[in-house]
């Protein structure tokens, strides 16, 4: 982290090296005109007038093609000749540089800080710190710092301080924490009490509160796999340190009899000790509901879920354990006599404490269909076998991917024609449907 | 409690007869000669086995029979004799826990349950230390949960046998000893309906199906054998149940509260031991010119043992003598306030002793690190602490519970003259009114030299009954769940004990003039100064609302510690930015 004084040294020293390259530069070439051919600095001051119809420097790209028409190029242009080779940071900080060093005076920065800002998320960058900080940097320094009470009065240069407002901004909605060397840029370029300090200086009291405020942070990389990014949601979901995840299927395509290929899907559960406790205690003559797909929001994905619930006991058949006075060997369990909590202190009423019934097991796949359900549960049988004797009703609702073949199925419902409706693009159904209804689930379940 | 302990009952402190008070000094002289001489702790802690000339000595001492009647060759010992040759047993760890695994807990089950078949069969073979006795109750899924045991006893087709199935853990002497008292699970029909109850077995090890693990490394009493005994299909004759089938777990739990009350003599025993050996040390040792003893921090420590001591001696005897005296109901409560408080303030005092030697206290050239590793057990066998505070306030609140239900049941129903009567009487008592418990004054028995500390008790036993009085109103039955108010309760319990057993042992030794009984009197008074003023604040603590009372906050830290099960603070060298 360098001090902000050795930082104001090498921008004065980088300008006093730029303004003595640039009389080397003159001095080299007499003439104004375009370059033939490429070379490292070109300081060709235009007048005002043409300060639009201005060419695109030649050392844009070293090796391959030079462009070279003086048309009129806005500063998205820049970007998106850059845009037809790589998208990458690198490109993206070469048009930073091809800017700056273009014009001493750096004509039109705010458009092109604008325009950049535009860019961003398409060269993957907008994440970047150090990216933010050059493009602050393209400002020129110690212009627009106000030098007498008149100008600090009256909102000095107010498009510049906009527009760093807005670049600040977008670094906020992105969530990236500026550091020392923004703080430098922003004194060296608008003086400490300007618009964008200040908002620097918001920035910095709220984002560290902020940092650590989510209780279950979602990682900014997702797991590509799959299997991990299931391994990784019910994790989330389930929130429970003994819970034990298995992969019942890992996805692969077979080869059936008939020759045809068949892509079988992942198939990733979780159940947690507790979660099996209650499933044995679960009254075999009630049914269990494998529910579904409910959808989980990661960031900007949507995965879903499905879950193995039953319907809460019913009061009349809760059945409380008798006391047993021989049950605890050193004292008295339950006390002999007959007075009750006072209703001070009586805290066992909470409004949120609702009984929704068990969850038993929950799951993530590719290909929610009743197949693949059916696959877990006998999965899950094995270390459930109570489930062998429970009638498992299946509460499906057309997933995403569903509503093609929905359209074979119920042809007597009423749907919209689905031909043109992509795989993202899914149109949720209002009423749960019973998909199936999978009465009587014995253990030939088991495979 | 209030109730609970009248006057008579505590007052005067017992005492023994003069021919008992000989008998015992005499059988006290040669096992104190063989303790000092022929003990060698420091071996048997090495070695983790005490070995057989050791055993041999004790057994030709009779220590292995003490309180078996001497018709079966024991010694007919009361509880008072048998704390009193705990005080010199204790000397060294590993010993006191065999012979206590033996004969406190191993045969006591023969003793009060067994049928006189039984007793004559395997009394003397065990008074004469031939067969030795171990109790096998716990197993590794059940501590205190009777409803967990798994070892089961079924019924052989010719039903002369039960065949036993299962394994102990932690049994102390379980690798060499011969009678057994087993605790399994056999199906019982009450009323028709078929269910599982305890029942208790003497088994020999000659019946053949038992076998012992290998003993546990232990971190004290290493002379100590524990190990895991398993049973397979072992034939115990129908015979040989103890009480009924069935009858389990009543014989269990009076054994197990039966066994107790000795902790605190031996725990008074080791302390005495341990004054010694320091007070010597701690008048040699010279720093700047002063010798330690001189210094205000080390006399706290050596006051702390004598405190320690005087009152666990009161106590265990108090309890040794209300046990002796016939025809009183059972004392197993005050048996578990004797074993919490000697195992607490054994510990205490014992890190206290090796303290004051320092570093040469921590080497194993001196015992002290021995006697800091041998208590450590204190707190955790026969009943952990925790588990018998709860045992001596839920039995207190039942008692209290039964006597008061009508009342409180009357203030809630809002009985306005109940009110008023009730307004009256806290006036009264704010403006200073005296409670009179007949311990002082005309006809009291607390000696007047004794009466401040007296009065200091009588407040405390008013306020706890007025405190109790509104546990019960506030929570009621489901106080069973609230441990941090129940600890608090048998904490002021124990203290309320203490202090009347040592105001109890005070006044009598002032009243017969024992040598230095106004050091006693001075102990008392310390002791009864410091229990008030902790006793006034865990009352406090007790009070609605209290801001002294922390136990929603630590609940509240303790859920979340364990919900993410590590500690979940930040480190404080972390940054944000």
């Amino acid at each position: 982290m360098t001090c902000p004084r050795c930082l104001l040294q090498l921008q004065t020293l980088g300008l006093l090296g730029r303004s003595a390259a640039r009389c080397v530069g003159l001095l080299r070439t007499p003439s104004s005109g375009q370059p033939s051919e490429p070379q490292v600095l070109r300081h060709f001051h235009p007048s005002p007038g043409s300060a639009k119809s201005r060419s695109v420097p030649a050392e844009f790209d070293r090796e391959s093609h030079k462009k070279r028409n003086k048309s009129l190029i806005t500063h998205d242009d820049l970007f998106e000749q850059v845009a037809q080779e790589a998208k990458t940071k690198a490109m993206f900080n070469k048009v930073v540089d091809i800017f700056t060093k273009r014009d001493i005076r750096r004509r039109g920065h705010v458009e092109f800080i604008y325009a950049a800002l535009r860019k961003m998320p398409e060269f993957g960058v907008e994440r970047d710190l150090t990216v933010y900080n050059k493009l602050l940097d393209v400002f020129p320094k110690e212009v627009f710092v106000p030098r007498n009470f008149i100008q600090r009065m009256f909102n000095h240069y107010p498009r510049q301080q906009e527009c760093a407002v807005q670049l600040l901004e977008q670094m906020e909605n992105y969530g990236i924490m500026p550091n020392m060397t923004t703080k430098v840029l922003l004194v060296q370029i608008f003086g400490e009490k300007s618009h964008p300090m200040r908002k620097y200086q918001r920035i910095m009291y709220w984002f560290p509160k902020f940092k650590h405020i989510n209780p279950f942070p979602i990682p900014q990389k997702l797991p590509e796999d799959p299997v991990d990014l299931a391994r990784f949601c019910l994790n989330r979901i389930a929130n429970d340190l003994d819970a034990k995840v298995t992969v019942y299927q890992m996805a692969c395509t077979e080869v059936t009899e008939s020759g045809e290929e068949v892509t079988l899907p992942y198939i990733v559960g979780i159940q947690s000790p507790s979660q099996m406790e209650l499933l044995t205690k679960h009254n075999p003559s009630r049914p269990v509901f494998v529910e579904g797909p409910f959808p989980l929001w990661l960031r900007k994905k949507c995965v879903y879920y499905y879950i193995l619930r039953a319907d809460p006991p019913l009061p009349n058949e809760k059945v409380e354990e008798p006391y047993d006075p021989e049950r605890c060997l050193d004292y008295p369990l339950q006390l002999d006599f007959d007075l009750g909590r006072d209703l001070g202190d009586d805290e066992s009423f909470d409004v949120e404490d609702l009984d929704e019934g068990p969850v038993f097991a929950i799951c993530m796949t590719n290909q929610g269909d009743e197949a693949t359900l059916n696959q877990w549960i006998s999965g899950l049988q094995q270390s459930n076998p109570v489930l062998g004797q429970v009638p498992t009703l299946f509460r499906l609702d057309a997933g995403p991917q569903e509503l093609d073949m929905l359209a074979d199925i119920k042809s007597c419902h009423n749907h919209r024609p689905e031909s043109e409706l992509l795989k993202e693009d899914w149109l949720p159904e209002e009423e749960p449907e019973v998909m199936g209804d999978e009465e009587l689930r014995r253990s030939q379940r088991m495979k | 409690w209030s109730h609970r302990r009248g006057s008579t009952e505590v007052f005067p402190y017992p005492e023994i007869g003069n021919e008992e008070l000989e008998e015992i000094n005499q059988l006290v002289a040669p096992v104190e000669k063989f303790f000092n001489e022929e003990v060698d702790s420091a071996k048997i802690d090495h070695e983790a086995k005490i070995p057989a000339e050791t055993l041999n000595g004790l057994k030709e001492l009779g220590l292995f029979g003490i309180m078996i009647p001497e018709e079966f060759g024991g010694l007919g010992l009361s509880n008072t004799m048998y704390a009193r040759l705990a005080e010199i047993i204790s000397l060294d760890g590993s010993i006191a826990v065999t012979l206590a695994a033996h004969q406190a807990i191993g045969l006591k089950g023969i003793l009060i349950a067994g049928s006189e078949a039984q007793k004559q069969k395997y009394l003397p073979k065990l008074a004469s230390g031939e067969h030795i006795a171990a109790f096998c109750l716990t197993e590794p899924g059940s501590g205190s949960d009777a409803a967990s045991i798994q070892t089961r006893a079924t019924l052989s087709e010719d039903r002369k046998h039960f065949l036993l199935n299962g394994t102990k853990i932690w049994i102390s002497n379980g690798g060499f000893a011969d009678i057994m008292t087993v605790f399994a699970r056999t199906e019982v029909t009450v009323d028709g309906v078929k269910k599982d109850k305890i029942s208790a077995f003497i088994v020999e090890r000659a019946f053949g199906g038992i076998t012992s693990g290998k003993p546990e490394d232990k971190l004290g009493i290493r002379g100590s054998n524990t190990c895991e005994v398993s049973f397979d299909n072992a034939p115990v004759p129908v015979e040989n149940v103890l009480g009924e089938i069935g009858g389990g777990f009543k014989i269990a739990m009076n054994i197990l509260n039966s066994g107790r009350f000795s902790m605190g003599s031996s725990s008074a025993g080791m302390i005495k031991k341990l004054i010694e050996l320091t007070s010597e040390y701690a008048a040699t040792r010279k720093q700047f010119n002063k010798s330690l003893s001189e210094f205000g921090m080390i006399q706290e420590k050596f006051a702390v043992m004598a405190l320690n001591a005087f009152v666990m001696e009161s106590m265990a005897y108090l309890t040794a003598g209300m046990m002796d005296r016939p025809g009183l109901a059972d004392s197993s409560v005050e048996a578990a306030m004797v074993k919490v408080f000697s195992s607490e303030g054994g510990w205490i005092c014992v890190s206290e002793a090796l303290q004051v030697l320092g570093g040469l206290g921590y080497t194993k050239n001196y015992p002290y690190e021995r006697y800091v590793r041998d208590c450590r057990i204190l707190p955790i066998f026969e009943g952990t602490n925790e588990i018998l505070r709860m045992y001596i306030a839920l039995t207190g609140m039942q008692y209290a519970g039964k006597v008061l239900t009508a009342q409180i049941k009357e203030m809630k129903k809002g009985n306005i003259g109940l009110a008023l009567g009730m307004m009256g009487k806290k006036l009264k008592s704010s403006f200073g009114v005296s409670v009179d418990l007949g311990l002082i004054g005309k006809d009291g028995v607390v000696h007047p030299s004794l009466a401040e500390s007296a009065k200091k008790l009588e407040q405390n036993v008013s306020l706890f009954g007025s405190t109790v009085e509104s546990l019960l109103y506030r929570f009621g039955k489901t106080i069973v769940d609230e441990q941090l108010i129940l600890k608090r309760v048998a904490d002021l319990v124990i203290n309320l004990y203490a202090m009347t057993a040592v105001l109890s042992r005070a006044s009598r030794s002032i009243s017969i003039g024992l040598r230095n009984h106004d050091y006693e009197v001075l102990l008392a008074n310390t002791f009864c100064a410091e229990a008030f003023f902790k006793n006034n604040y865990k009352m406090t603590q007790l009070q609605k609302h209290s801001p002294e009372n922390n136990d929603a906050n630590m609940k509240k830290i303790a859920k979340a510690l364990l919900e993410n099960r590590a500690y979940i603070c930040s480190h404080p060298l972390e940054r944000t930015y």
